[in-house]
C-alpha cells in the first residue's frame, strides 16, 4: 500500500485498489465496534476468569489464600492419582453414553410420529417440548417424589403389578438409570424439536418421486428422510455430548452426587474441592484436566464430521 | 392503581435516600441516629419465623441499632457464601454458624474472637453457658462463637402407643439395646405397621447422629488430627452399625426410610416411636399428636448425644467499626435474652438464666432433655467435619448400603475412615 503512494505516477488501477484498502479498513473498524460489547465481556468473564483459572492450578490457593504459592504440577500429579477424580470421570463417561444415545434415537422417533401428522399435532408437539422450559430444580422436583421408594408414584404403580419396590436413587445399581430417565424426560425437547424442523424442509418432491419409483415408507425412510437428517444428526450428536458431559443439576439435587459417590460427575466434584473443600488451587486443576478431554472430544468429532461431509 | 402503587414506593425510596443522607450528614455524635447491622443466618421455616421475630422485637427496643437480616440457604450454600464474604473481608456484622463449624473457619482467620471484656460489659459471662457448650466454642483458647442453643438429636414417642403397649416406663429406664429392640417390637404390634421411624436414605446428616449417638454411648471417641491417621474405636462402630442394621428390618422400621416418610409415617400413628432433631417438634405438635420426646435412651453404658448449637460469630472484616461491634454484643446479647421463644422451635437454650427459668421449664416436652447439654457430644474437631459438610456425605457414601442391609459393617466403615485419611492427609487448606 505504502509504495502506491511513493510512486508518482499511479495508475488508476492502483488508486482503486488503494481506495477499497482503506474501506475495507473501515468496514473492519466498524466490524470491531459492532462486536465490542461482546467482545469485552467475553475477554472479561471468560478469557480472563479461564486464564487466572490455569494459573491457580499452578498453587496451592484456597479460600483463605493460605498457601498461594506456585507449586508445579503437584496438583495435577494429585488429581491424576485421586481414585475419587476418576471414579467420577467415569461416572461422567458413563452418564454420557446412557443418555447420549436414547436422547438422539428417541427424539428422532418422536420427531417422526408428530410428522406423521396424527390427529392433536400440536398436542404432541406441545407435551414432548414442554418439560425442556422446566427449570431443572421443578423437574427435580417432580421426579425425586415419584422416585419415592415409599410414597412415590412410579413404585405405587409397579406395586398395582406385583413388582417390588425399587430404591430408584438409593440402590448404586440404579441411580444413574434414574438420573438418566430424568435428564431424558427434561431434555428431549430440544432435539425434537431440531429434528422436526428438519423433517419439514425436506423437500415434498423427493417423496413424490420416490413413491414413483415404487419406494415404500420404510425405504423412503432410511433412503430418504435419515440421510437428509444428516446434518442435523451431527449437529445433535455434538452438543449433546457436550452438554452430557457437563451435567451438573439434576444430579446434584437428585443423588447429591449419592449412593455411595455411583453418580457424581466430574463437575459436582470440581465444585466440592472447590467450594466446599476450599482447595481452589486443585479443584482448577481438574477443571482443566477436564477440559483437555473435552477439547479431545471435540476435535475427534470435527474431524469425523469433516471426513463424513468430504466423502 | 399499580400506578398510584409504585408512586409510593418511589417516595418511599426517595424518602429512604433523604434519611440515609441525613443520616450521613450528622453521623458522629447524632444520638437519634441509628446503625444498621448486617446479620446473615440459615434459618428457614418454623426456625426462621421465630427467628425474625426475635430480631424485630430486638430493633424494637431502640438500642441504638437496627438489624436487618439475610437468610440464605441452609447447608454448604450458606457456608460457601458466609466463607467467601470473609476471605474478602466484606463479611456481615455478625452471622450464625453450627458449633461444629469453627474448627473450619476459626483456623484460617476468617472469624474474629469475642472479646470477654465487651461480654462482659453486655451482661454475658462464661458462667451463663453450659460448660462443654461453651468449650465448643474455643478455638486455640479464644472465644470465636456465642451459643444460642443446643441441638440434640432424641426420640419421640406416641404417648397413646406407649401406654397400650405398656412401654412408657421402660422408655425411660431401659439400658439395652434388647430392651429397646423389645420395646419397639412391642410397639409394632400396637400400631400393626412399624414401631420404630427413621428416615435416612440419601441423607448422611441424619445416618450420622444416630450412629454418632449411639458410638459415643459405647464409650468411643472418634479423634481427627491433621497429618496423622483417625483415632476411631472399629470394634464400637461396627456394634453400632450392626445394631442399627438390625433395627432396620422392615418390621420394627422401614429398611428404607426417608425423612418424609418416616415424618409422614410416624404423624399418622403408624409408628410409636420416632428418631429424630429437636426442631422437628414444631411439625409433629403442630399434628395434634399425642407425643413425647425424652433423650435417646442409653444403651451402651455411656450416656450421650449427638447435638450441634446455633451460635453467633464475628465473620472477618477488613474494616471494623468499634462502635458498630459495640452494638453487635448488644445485639446478641438481647436475643439470648429473649431465647425462651426460640425454645419454642425445640432446642434447648444455651443461655442458662433462660435454660432455668420457671418458663422454659414449664415446656413440655423440651424440658425433658434440657439435661443433655451436660453431657453433649458434638462433631469430632477437625476443619471438614459439621453440620452440612462433606463429612457426612462420606458417612452415607460408605455406610448407607450398611442401613440399607446389603452392606457389612465393618467394610462400610474402613471406607469411611479411609475417606477420612485422605482427608487428614492434606494440608489442611483453612
Amino acid at each position: 500500500m505504502s509504495t502506491a503512494i511513493d510512486t508518482p505516477a499511479a495508475t488508476t488501477e492502483e488508486v482503486t485498489a488503494q481506495g477499497k484498502a482503506k474501506a475495507k479498513r473501515g468496514e473492519t473498524l466498524t466490524g470491531w465496534a459492532f462486536a465490542a460489547p461482546f467482545a469485552v465481556l467475553f475477554v472479561l468473564f471468560l478469557v480472563i476468569p479461564a486464564l487466572y483459572g490455569l494459573y491457580l492450578s499452578f498453587t496451592g490457593e484456597t479460600l483463605t489464600g493460605a498457601g498461594s504459592g506456585l507449586v508445579g504440577f503437584s496438583n495435577y500429579a494429585d488429581a491424576l492419582r485421586d481414585p475419587d477424580m476418576w471414579k467420577s470421570l467415569g461416572n461422567t463417561v458413563w452418564f454420557t453414553a446412557l443418555s447420549t444415545i436414547p436422547l438422539i434415537v428417541l427424539s428422532l422417533a418422536l420427531a417422526l410420529l408428530v410428522n406423521l401428522g396424527l390427529p392433536g399435532r400440536w398436542l404432541w408437539r406441545l407435551s414432548f417440548f414442554l418439560p425442556y422450559l422446566l427449570a431443572s430444580t421443578v423437574v427435580v422436583m417432580f421426579w425425586s417424589w415419584m422416585y419415592n421408594p415409599k410414597l412415590g408414584l412410579i413404585n405405587g404403580v409397579l406395586e398395582q403389578f406385583g413388582a417390588g419396590p425399587v430404591a430408584w436413587l438409593q440402590d448404586p445399581k440404579v441411580a444413574m438409570f434414574s438420573v438418566v430417565i430424568t435428564t431424558l424426560w427434561w431434555t428431549i425437547g430440544f432435539n425434537f424439536l431440531l429434528y422436526l424442523a428438519a423433517l419439514q424442509n425436506i423437500p415434498e418432491q423427493q417423496f413424490e418421486a420416490a413413491a414413483l419409483d415404487g419406494a415404500g415408507k420404510w425405504r423412503q425412510l432410511f433412503s430418504i428422510v435419515i440421510p437428509q437428517l444428516a446434518p442435523t444428526t451431527a449437529l445433535l450428536v455434538t452438543l449433546q455430548i457436550l452438554a452430557s458431559l457437563k451435567v451438573f443439576d439434576q444430579i446434584y439435587m437428585l443423588t447429591n452426587g449419592g449412593p455411595a459417590g455411583t453418580t457424581r460427575s466430574i463437575v459436582q466434584y470440581i465444585y466440592e474441592s472447590g467450594f466446599t473443600g476450599y482447595r481452589f488451587g486443585y479443584s482448577s486443576a481438574i477443571s482443566y484436566l477436564f477440559f483437555a478431554l473435552i477439547v479431545l472430544v471435540s476435535l475427534a468429532q470435527y474431524k469425523l464430521i469433516n471426513r463424513r461431509s468430504a466423502a | 392503581m399499580t400506578e398510584d402503587f409504585s408512586r409510593r414506593s418511589l417516595l418511599k425510596a426517595a424518602a429512604a435516600l433523604a434519611g440515609g443522607g441525613l443520616l450521613v450528614g450528622c453521623a458522629p455524635g447524632a444520638s437519634r441516629s441509628t446503625t444498621n447491622l448486617n446479620y446473615w443466618h440459615l434459618l428457614t421455616g418454623g426456625d426462621g419465623t421465630v427467628m425474625a421475630g426475635l430480631v424485630d422485637a430486638v430493633n424494637a427496643a431502640n438500642l441504638g441499632f437496627r438489624t436487618t437480616q439475610t437468610v440464605l440457604a441452609w447447608g454448604p450454600p450458606y457456608y460457601t457464601k458466609l466463607a467467601m464474604a470473609s476471605a474478602g473481608g466484606r463479611a456481615p456484622d455478625v452471622a450464625v454458624m453450627h458449633a461444629s463449624r469453627i474448627a473450619g473457619y476459626a483456623p484460617g482467620g476468617l472469624l474474629e474472637p469475642w472479646d470477654l471484656d465487651l461480654l462482659a460489659e453486655a451482661g454475658l459471662r462464661k458462667e451463663d453457658f453450659p460448660a462443654r457448650v461453651w468449650e465448643k466454642c474455643q478455638y486455640d483458647g479464644k472465644l470465636y462463637a456465642i451459643a444460642l442453643d443446643t441441638h440434640p438429636f432424641v426420640l419421640y414417642y406416641n404417648t397413646d402407643h406407649a401406654e397400650k403397649a405398656g412401654v412408657t416406663e421402660a422408655l425411660h429406664s431401659l439400658k439395652s439395646p434388647e430392651e429397646f429392640t423389645e420395646v419397639a417390637t412391642k410397639l409394632q404390634k400396637v400400631t400393626g405397621k412399624h414401631g420404630l421411624s427413621y428416615g435416612y436414605l440419601g441423607d448422611g446428616a441424619q445416618m450420622w447422629r444416630l450412629f454418632y449417638t449411639l458410638y459415643r454411648q459405647t464409650g468411643a471417641d472418634m479423634k481427627l488430627v491433621p497429618g496423622q491417621q483417625a483415632e476411631v474405636d472399629k470394634d464400637a462402630a461396627v456394634k453400632t452399625l450392626t445394631f442399627i442394621r438390625s433395627l432396620l428390618n422392615d418390621t420394627i422400621a422401614s429398611r428404607s426410610g426417608d425423612g418424609g416418610t418416616a415424618t409422614s409415617e410416624f404423624l399418622h400413628g403408624e409408628s410409636g416411636m420416632f428418631f429424630g432433631g429437636v426442631w422437628e417438634l414444631p411439625v409433629l405438635k403442630e399434628a395434634k399428636l399425642p407425643i413425647d420426646a425424652v433423650p435417646i435412651p442409653t444403651m451402651f453404658g455411656t450416656q450421650a448425644a449427638y447435638a450441634d448449637s446455633h451460635t453467633f460469630v464475628l465473620p472477618r472484616q477488613s474494616k471494623v467499626s468499634p462502635e458498630r461491634r459495640k452494638h453487635v454484643y448488644t445485639m446478641v446479647a438481647e436475643l439470648l435474652k429473649r431465647s425462651v421463644k426460640w425454645a419454642g422451635g425445640g432446642h434447648i437454650p444455651a443461655y442458662q438464666p433462660v435454660a432455668t427459668s420457671a418458663e422454659y421449664q414449664a415446656l413440655k416436652p423440651q424440658s425433658n432433655y434440657a439435661g443433655i447439654p451436660a453431657y453433649v457430644n458434638y462433631d469430632p474437631d477437625v476443619w471438614f467435619s459439621g453440620a452440612g459438610s462433606d463429612f457426612q456425605n462420606y458417612f452415607a457414601e460408605n455406610v448407607q448400603n450398611v442401613f440399607l442391609g446389603s452392606g457389612d459393617p465393618a467394610a462400610g466403615f474402613d471406607g469411611f475412615v479411609a475417606r477420612l485419611n485422605k482427608l487428614l492427609d492434606r494440608p489442611q487448606p483453612v
